[in-house]
């Protein structure tokens, strides 16, 4: 029987036991946290996001619905306003998984380790681009639970008016340009657009409070003015080094630059097109080029109209292709290495010029702000490379011939706007509701769901009915219908 | 004593280098019937032991057996019979005809034999030859239809791809269903190594398809929480334990040939489409190249008329039917199994050498594999009273191309599909254009040329595996022995897949390179007695331990933009990106089994297991990271406790209680960590939070309890038979993925409050209606029906989301209340009685308007059958299977999208004068009714492909499965030459449906083998097989 026990008590022993398990069950692969620098570095990146949702939301939608850009290809669906669900939904596909839940996780992080204010600040100021990019293609969005699955275990977030984002996004700008002093943050050269440059990072976040501000006219003129009065008197932008955007690389590649490799489908817009032609506008050959052989000369440049497929083409003007009209220069502008904007200063003198238009403020006279915005306009295609300069001189001649004209301020200021946010195609398609101009002219192809008129806003992820349909619902119901024509906030009628 | 346990010990720690081995004493002899014909099949084996062997075709056996043994000789519808061996060596035996007797011996769990009488719960074994007569290149594939309540799933997923076994229903909302195999004692991974999503993909086969069915001795398969309880936290799926043939059996040397050669055609008949409207939009033909282009899919155009249409290349072709595009682009899939296998038998030792080769084309061109199986089994006696056995097989298997399947991109099934049919789809061979480039048909670069998709991607694999085990019996006392069994599984799977410089979508093309290792180490020692008590009493039982240690590790290089044209290398790119994953996870365990009997009719069994698991441990947490589970099972013959008619030949109850389940699968997931990823930008390092399903820190085992009762019961001499079962079963504490929104930033959450009931019934109905000496037909029918019921998902019964198709408009979906896996999807927006509601457009066309998502199906059918027939007539024998799955629905993404392009017959509706349609005018609440002109169709139909209820069909079928057609040389020819078997066989499989519901599709043919069952969105056609099989031994 001894014999027995020994064996027996040798079995308990060999196996069973759970020594050691915690150990093993520690990944020996990632880290417990990163630093919140890294994080920061991301963040930027995913602010820019990728090729997903700049194919689809970017160009394939707002570009074509800008009349930027035209094409004859069906699954363009912006180009005839036609609904793809996916399509319309990939900016919020993208956004929160990357960017919203990146910053809502710095924001904890800088939180408990007691990071220096201006730290906080920057992080604010990105979450403020973030929600503002969302919010205004979307309109009611989640925002206070959004990104929190984690921080408060919230899995299904409910969707806040708009009227109540935009609030709290002027107020993080405000608070945030009120913590940044100058000299370098706590990120240091992890903050890979602007060096950690504090003092630039403040004029940022008034120059989207400028942008925001204006964004209200339509629905609250006063709040509207208020709030563009308080960012110039922060300080805004001074000048195209102060310009958000992000360098890309072959690593880390621009989403606009990833479709246009892949994608050769989209052609330059009839009108944006005419509008430089007819403006003698030095852009024009930097931006375009002729399809059929890289042509840059001007007479070769020509514009597609939007809204047709191959066969109304062909019975239009008997072009049985696309080939000879002009798409973005594969030379210059397409590059997966290409530069990423996200507000320019050409914007804020833009904005400048209607605010002295409108209210007085900046100085009270817009012409120099417009006359700024324009060369800044023109001179910042500098940074996609030496082939994109513009010299001083031909930027005088184009002033020179297209001057100022202040009976008609308001639609030149933006159309100009319109011209210097091509392929930021998010702040043109929201500035054009802000403002009505460009007055484009809608198309109206055979099986299109917005009744012939440029859809107001793009819809919500699929998934949303199945996965989060209390909250879908209430937010369809507070806002209207979750279609391409139902209007945001405060793009009022 | 001592000196003997160190000798033990000395041998387990070099157990894995054992090789040679031996047994005490050869018996060998002749088994016959009363009237002195030999019986082939009969089970032998030495009584309290797992040493067994059957005999041959001629009634021949050979076993090695210890001093003094008794062997049992057992065989269905014969009287058992119990032969002490004393000093012979040669034991010649008849077994009376009866069928109050029905001791078949059967391997359960642990690879324990036991009588199938003492069984309290419901165990199917199954031959060798059920799955290497009709062979796949997945052998498991050959068992469906066969076994009451096991539901095998092959879909569409190629040659080289997984198999979906799903035993008793699915029990887990999250975690993997199929069942743990059991290889010659030991667990071997089953993982399925990467398969198809909504974003396409490719199927990257599983663990189980390595075992060539050559091999396979025998097939057990444990369905219950009863039968599996032992294996404990891994049997919540089942168990299917797999024996490989020995060289036991037989005396002396010995050579086995097999070989075979199949045929797969694809079933051309499945898809019915439309053949008279052409490629076009709005009732008109491409008016020019860049049109053709543009709608490279859209069979909108005009009636056929033969006239010369401008195509995608820029020639005209005649606008005529061209013929079935299936039947022009796949080619007729072969594949070749040859094995050969040496078997000796000697003295203490014996053994069975096979080599084996698969050679596969698959019908997708430039597809196909080759895997090689090399198989050793031996014992051996290595001094008295201790045995010891090997098994080893080492397995190298090549993957060419497995096909892309699902969404568009790289997928050449799609577009074959989806071609019209006034386009032929060999003018688009070759692929490529002179410089490397894609020949694009279309300008939506992410339809595929399928030349280019076949012969210009890259999808490789080459998988080299060993599974090997080695086991040591040491009999302590006559009634007290120490097994021990160590085992382990071992692959290395190399990949490189390669999107081409000159890829439509991908100009300048990528690869990835990836190296996968799994390793599985399982040990188990077991103590055991077998005593019995008084003449009547008898007791035996175990304790055991048990290890399981499995590691795997997956390395990642991915390269973009090739610098040099046609130089698929990683180091010919722009940007690299590598990464590296890695997993650690045991399971520790303590087990023991009792069972007590009476007098050889009344049993009962005692089982319990404790399992530990790593996965659910952590540093700091305090809820348990162990789980008891503990099972009882009984059963009595009563016709040997009672007095019976006389028809009555055998009648057993048998019921059990179970408790199995597990911990958490995937290590790692209690709490949240971070990572550094991608490359840096401007020499900043990037971090972030890594995955996407938020932790759950307090995370318990969830277990799952299942009741079975049963009924065995014959007649008329053993020449009807019936077996049933009842089983229910709850899992609680699932472990679940439940859904989130996305804009959480997460997209899902684990939540450890699922609950799973199944009810069930299995039945089994064996008859040989004829049996004369020449002739006999034997008749059996199997049938299971399944209830699957989420009971809970989470605290607020959250839905918990599984994939969804392409289309994104319909979602497997575990709903409250609902069965397992509900498709869930758009439906039509209806008035109150039922009318559907339209938006009119601008135009006047009517726009289905899109409703509630709402459940629409199940997608696994609950009802299960199969009706095999077997012939024998002297020497032919007929085998016919007919199956049959009823009442679950699939969603056709085929027909979503042939909706939309005009291919589906439906769309003929109106071509020519307009389509009338009525409905309710979603604007105006009131019904209408207008006719769509035929320019207009594209625009309706286009809007119903958005609508999920109108493409979710019932998947019911009765098919005709499998006919084989055998016929072995009689002995008296074999007589006389070194010969001791020839069997020739011509097979054929998938024949055709009998009944089918939905069309253009196979009912079963989704695209992967994971929980979510039910979508079908243009995976590789099926094929119809036909071929040969002969075997030869010397």
């Amino acid at each position: 029987m001894k014999k027995v026990i020994y064996i027996l008590s040798f079995v308990l022993f060999l196996g069973a036991c759970d020594q050691g398990f915690e150990e093993l069950n520690v990944n020996p692969t990632k880290p417990v946290q990163v630093d919140v620098a890294n994080k920061l570095t991301a963040l930027q990146k995913f602010i820019s996001s990728e090729r997903y949702d700049n194919w689809r939301a970017n160009l394939i939608y707002q570009s074509t619905m800008m009349q930027h850009f035209a094409t004859t290809a069906g699954y363009w669906s912006g180009d005839k306003y036609t609904w793809n669900k996916g399509y319309a939904s990939s900016l919020l596909d993208r956004y929160y998984e990357n960017a919203i839940k990146t910053v809502e996780d710095m924001l904890v992080q800088l939180e408990e380790e007691g990071a220096p204010e201006e730290m906080k600040a920057i992080t604010r100021i990105l979450r403020v681009y973030a929600y503002s990019r969302l919010t205004d293609l979307y309109g009611d969005i989640p925002y206070s639970e959004a990104g929190q699955a984690v921080i408060s275990g919230i899995f299904l977030p409910k969707y806040d008016a708009q009227s109540e984002i935009y609030p709290d996004l002027l107020k993080e700008l405000e608070e945030s340009a009120a913590a940044l002093a100058s000299g370098t943050s706590g990120f240091g050269a992890a903050d890979v657009i602007y060096g950690g440059d504090q003092a630039k990072w403040k004029r940022l976040a008034n120059s989207l409070m400028l942008r925001l501000g204006f964004r209200l006219i339509k629905v609250d003129a006063a709040g509207s003015q208020a709030w563009v009065t308080k960012a110039i008197s922060g300080g805004v932008m001074e000048s195209n080094a102060d310009i958000f955007y992000l360098q890309h690389d072959t690593d880390n590649r621009n989403g606009n630059g990833e479709v246009f490799l892949a994608d050769g489908e989209m052609r330059m817009s009839k009108t944006f097109i005419d509008f430089m032609q007819n403006a003698s506008d030095p852009r024009l050959p930097i931006l375009s080029a002729r399809r059929l052989d890289g042509s840059t000369a001007t007479a070769d440049l020509i514009g597609l109209p939007n809204g047709l497929d191959s066969e109304m083409l062909m019975t239009m003007t008997g072009e049985e292709n696309t080939d000879n009209y002009a798409e973005p220069n594969r030379s210059i502008i397409t590059g997966v290495e290409a530069p990423m904007f996200f507000q320019t200063y050409a914007e804020v003198e833009f904005m400048l010029a209607e605010a002295a238009e409108r209210w007085g403020l900046a100085g009270g006279n817009p012409e120099p702000h417009y006359n700024e915005g324009v060369r800044a306009a023109m001179k910042m295609l500098e940074i996609y490379g030496p082939a994109a300069a513009i010299a001083d001189a031909d930027i005088d001649t184009y002033l020179a011939n297209n001057p100022f004209d202040s009976a008609n301020a308001i639609e030149q200021i933006n159309t100009q706007y319109w011209a210097a946010t091509f392929l930021n195609e998010y702040e043109t398609f929201a500035n054009w509701r802000r403002s009505g101009f460009p007055a484009l002219v809608p198309v109206n192809y055979p099986g299109n769901v917005t009744g012939g008129t440029i859809p107001r806003r793009l819809t919500y992820s699929e998934s949303e009915q199945s996965n989060n349909p209390d909250n879908y619902a209430a937010a369809v119901a507070a806002q209207g219908p979750d279609e391409l024509t139902t209007r945001v906030w405060w793009d009022v009628p | 004593m001592n000196k003997k346990l160190h000798y033990y010990l000395m041998i387990v720690s070099f157990l894995c280098f054992q090789f040679t081995m031996a047994q005490n004493r050869t018996v060998t002899g002749t088994v016959s019937d009363n009237t002195g014909s030999p019986l082939p099949g009969v089970n032998v084996v030495e009584k309290g032991t797992s040493n067994g062997t059957s005999t041959d075709f001629d009634g021949n056996y050979s076993i090695n057996v210890a001093d003094g043994a008794t062997l049992v000789f057992s065989s269905l519808g014969y009287a058992t019979r119990e032969v002490a061996v004393g000093t012979q060596t040669t034991v010649n035996v008849s077994l009376a005809e009866d069928a109050s007797q029905l001791d078949e011996v059967v391997v359960t769990a642990l690879g324990i034999r036991k009588e199938t009488k003492a069984l309290g719960y419901s165990l199917t074994e199954v031959g060798g030859e059920e799955l290497s007569t009709i062979k796949t290149p997945n052998a498991i594939n050959s068992l469906q239809g066969k076994i009451a309540g096991v539901n095998i799933t092959q879909n569409s997923t190629g040659a080289a791809g997984s198999s979906r076994v799903i035993i008793r229903g699915s029990s887990s909302l999250s975690g993997n269903n199929q069942p743990l195999y059991v290889v010659d004692g030991i667990p071997i991974g089953n993982e399925n190594n990467g398969s198809a999503s909504l974003w396409g993909g490719s199927d990257g086969g599983d663990g189980i398809s390595s075992i060539n069915p050559d091999d396979i001795e025998s097939l057990s398969v444990l369905k219950g929480g009863a039968a599996s309880a032992l294996y404990g936290s891994r049997a919540a799926g089942g168990v299917i334990i797999v024996t490989t043939k020995s060289g036991q059996g037989r005396d002396g040397f010995g050579v086995e040939l097999s070989s075979s050669v199949t045929f797969d055609k694809v079933d051309t008949s499945l898809q019915d489409f439309q053949t008279e409207y052409g490629q076009g939009i709005r009732g008109r033909k491409p008016v020019n190249l860049v049109e053709a282009r543009d709608n490279g899919l859209s069979s909108w155009g005009a009636r056929l008329d033969g006239t010369p249409v401008v195509q995608w290349d820029g020639v005209e072709r005649p606008y005529s039917y061209v013929g079935s595009n299936l039947d022009h682009f796949y080619r007729t899939g072969t594949t070749f199994i040859n094995t050969v296998a040496l078997t000796n038998s000697t003295g203490n030792s014996n053994y069975r050498l096979s080599a084996s080769d698969l050679s596969n084309e698959d019908v997708m061109p430039n597809a196909g594999l080759n895997r090689k199986t090399f198989s050793l089994n031996a014992s051996t006696v290595l001094a008295e009273k201790l045995t010891t056995s090997v098994n080893a097989k080492y397995i190298i298997e090549k993957v060419n191309n497995r096909p892309r399947l699902s969404d568009a991109p790289g997928n050449g099934n799609f577009t074959v599909a989806n071609l019209s049919p006034n386009v032929d789809v060999r003018f688009m061979e070759p692929g490529a254009n002179e410089d490397g480039t894609e020949r694009t048909y279309s300008t939506n670069t992410f339809s595929q040329n399928p030349y280019f998709a076949a012969y210009n991607f890259r999808n490789e694999d080459v998988k080299n595996r060993i599974i090997a085990s080695t086991s040591l019996r040491y009999d302590i006392l006559d009634w007290l022995y120490l097994s021990g069994r160590i085992g382990i599984d071992h692959s290395t799977i190399r990949r490189v897949a390669v999107e081409p410089f000159g890829t439509a979508y991908k100009p300048l093309g990528g690869i990835n390179e990836e190296e996968r290792r799994y390793n599985q180490v399982d040990a188990d020692l077991i103590l055991g007695v077998e005593r019995d008590v008084t003449d009547k009493f008898s007791v035996s039982g175990f304790v055991g331990t048990n290890s399981n240690h499995i590691k795997e590790e997956q390395l990642n290089l991915g390269g973009n933009d090739f610098i040099v044209p046609g130089l698929e290398d990683i180091g010919n790119t722009v940007s690299q990106s590598r990464s590296r994953t890695y997993g650690e996870r045991k399971i520790g365990s303590l087990y023991g089994s009792l069972e007590l009997s009476w007098d050889d009719w009344a049993y009962i069994t005692f089982t319990g297991r404790n399992d530990w698991f790593s996965t659910l441990s952590f540093p700091g947490k305090t809820t348990p990271n162990d789980d008891f589970y503990p099972s009882v099972n009984a059963s009595l013959i009563l016709s040997d406790a009672l007095n019976m008619p006389e028809f009555v030949s055998f009648l057993k109850l048998r019921g059990g209680y179970s408790e199995v389940a597990g911990g958490a699968q995937n290590p790692y997931s209690l709490s949240l960590i971070y990572e550094i990823f991608g490359n840096p930008i401007q020499g900043q390092p990037l971090g972030r939070v890594s995955g996407g399903t938020v932790p759950n820190s307090n995370l318990v085992p969830f277990s799952k309890s299942e009741t079975e009762i049963g009924l065995d019961a014959r007649f008329f001499n053993n020449r009807l038979s019936l077996d049933l079962a009842y089983y229910q079963n709850e899992t609680t504490n699932d472990i679940v993925n439940v859904a989130t929104s996305i804009y959480s930033g997460y997209n899902g959450a684990s939540a450890n409050l699922g609950k799973v009931e199944n009810k069930g019934i299995e039945f089994l109905i064996n008859a040989t209606p004829i049996r004369t000496e020449d002739f006999s037909w034997n008749t059996t029918f199997n049938g299971a029906h399944n209830k699957g019921k989420v009971l809970a998902t989470d605290d607020v019964d959250s839905d918990v989301s599984l994939d969804e198709p392409r289309t994104q408009n319909v979602r497997i979906t575990h709903i409250v209340g609902e069965a397992y896996g509900t498709i869930v999807g758009v439906s039509y927006d209806r008035d109150p009685s039922g009318n559907i509601r339209y938006e009119i457009d601008a135009e006047g066309v009517p726009r289905a308007v899109e409703g509630e998502r709402k459940v629409l199906g199940e997608g696994v059918p609950p009802l299960t059958l199969g009706w095999t027939n077997s012939f024998a007539y002297k020497n032919f024998n007929l085998n016919v299977l007919i199956d049959g799955k009823f009442g679950g629905q699939i969603f056709s993404g085929t027909n979503t999208v042939v909706y939309g392009n005009g291919l589906h017959k439906a769309t003929l509706e109106g071509r020519e004068s307009g389509l009338t349609v009525s409905g309710i005018d979603a604007a105006t609440d009131q019904p209408f009714t207008t006719t769509v002109a035929p320019e207009n169709l594209s625009t309706y139909y286009g809007e119903i492909n958005d609508i999920a209820e109108h493409f979710v069909e019932d998947s019911d079928y009765i098919k005709l499965r499998q006919v084989s057609l055998g016929y072995s040389l009689p002995s008296s020819i074999l007589k006389n030459v070194f010969l001791s078997s020839v069997d020739f066989s011509i097979i054929a499989s998938n024949l055709f449906y009998i009944k089918r519901s939905i069309d253009n599709i196979d009912p079963e043919s989704a695209y992967n083998v994971g929980n979510s069952q039910g979508l079908e969105y243009f995976g590789v056609p099926s094929s119809r097989s036909y071929g040969m099989n002969i075997n030869v031994k010397f």
